[in-house]
């Protein structure tokens, strides 16, 4: 007992042992949770799009755009370090982009998705891509809401980055092996090693090839959109009657 | 360089942990990184060492545990100790693996300091 006011602490006492045991990014993943749940109320699917700097993320998208303005109506949101460079040049298809500028950081977050959620007219989308910061690392530890994870792997990088990042290419749903075009003078880019190093990682991930700017190649690419566009059509289909979000997030995380 | 971020999210738990036991000060946090977290335990000390300054983990000491990583095959059932880059089954060479453990980014435990009654010092 504390002599001095009666609390039953006192200098002597032991250390106290508190076993916690919660993922260190529950916040987060509270968070996306909340945006992926925004999605699945508006009916668009969500894709996170991922790759190192330079891969052909934003030229993907732009082509993507041409190809299937028609069909499905696209909003892209950009995550840049510095620049709004590449949403403009998304809007300059004329489809909305919002950029977030993370300065220093060097991947997005569910907070800042979240908060670019609010300026995009969700209900009348079909198809969301997050541009995500070009990184191999960070990227791949944060959960943003998405339904699907999509990483580039540029010809002009090395086969083997699926061994060196594995927790990416692991994460990830569908492998784009971009710039294909590029291949032939490109010499020490093996795609069957591409495809080992991916293999080693376990699963079943399918890699295609994509190119955009010689000789187009991008049947792959758009079936497997379309594809997992039919599929959350008919997951929206079985659930008919979607009433408004239960729990809004609360105060201080972006509203 | 997430590692500042997954710092600050760590900062705030182990925050709640004292406010909600009373207690100012943390004596040592234990956390457990798997090889598959995508985060770096030596960049994640070295953010904690600076972004604990003020706060009631100042004194605090970071213990980072790290398990390793095991899958299990689909197709032989066995569980394996096996290399981040190399998730196929290494009993089989089966490639329908689950990773059940690697992935693990958790706040273990928090151990408080014994509290010393605010009147008591004063």
């Amino acid at each position: 007992m504390c002599r001095h006011c009666g609390c039953s602490l006192t200098p002597e006492s032991p250390g106290r042992v508190v076993e916690v045991i919660q993922d260190l990014l529950a916040e987060n993943d509270r968070i996306a949770a909340h945006n992926r749940a925004h999605f699945d109320e508006h009916g668009v699917l969500a894709i996170n799009v991922m790759s190192s700097p330079g891969a052909g993320k934003t030229a993907l998208l732009e082509a993507t755009i041409v190809a299937l303005k028609g069909s499905c109506r696209i909003a892209v949101i950009e995550g840049d370090l510095a620049t709004d460079n590449d949403a403009v040049r998304i809007r300059s298809h004329g489809v909305p982009a919002i950029q977030i500028t993370t300065g220093a950081a060097c991947h997005l977050d569910a907070q800042r998705v979240h908060a670019a959620l609010h300026e995009l007219p969700l209900a009348e989308l079909d198809l969301l891509f997050i541009e995500n910061v070009g990184n191999l690392v960070c990227p791949a530890a944060f959960d943003l809401g998405q339904h699907r994870n999509v990483t580039l792997l540029s010809v002009t990088e090395g086969d083997d980055k699926p061994a060196k990042y594995p927790v990416i290419f692991r994460a990830s749903d569908l492998v784009v092996l971009s710039k294909i075009d590029l291949i032939d003078v490109m010499d020490d880019f093996d795609p069957a090693r591409a495809a080992a190093a991916l293999q080693g990682l376990g699963g079943e991930t399918p890699m295609i090839e994509t190119a955009v700017r010689r000789t187009p190649t991008m049947t792959a690419w758009l079936d497997w959109i379309q594809a997992e566009l039919r599929g959350r059509a008919g997951i929206y289909e079985r659930i008919p009657a979607r009433g408004p979000l239960s729990a809004p997030i609360s105060s201080g995380v972006g509203g | 360089m997430h590692e500042l971020s997954i710092c600050q999210a760590l900062l705030n738990q182990v925050n709640h942990v004292a406010v909600d036991a009373g207690c100012e000060h943390i004596e040592k946090i234990t956390i457990a990184i798997g090889p598959l977290a995508g985060v770096e335990p030596g960049l994640l000390a070295s953010a904690f060492a600076v972004m604990k300054i003020g706060g009631c983990a100042a004194q605090a000491t970071l213990i980072i545990e790290s398990d390793g990583v095991r899958v299990e095959c689909a197709a032989c059932g066995k569980v394996s100790e096996t290399a981040a880059n190399r998730l196929v089954c290494p009993a089989c060479r089966g490639y329908r693996t689950r990773v059940v453990a690697g992935t693990e980014l958790r706040l273990m435990r928090v151990e408080l300091r014994a509290a010393v009654c605010a009147r008591s010092v004063n």
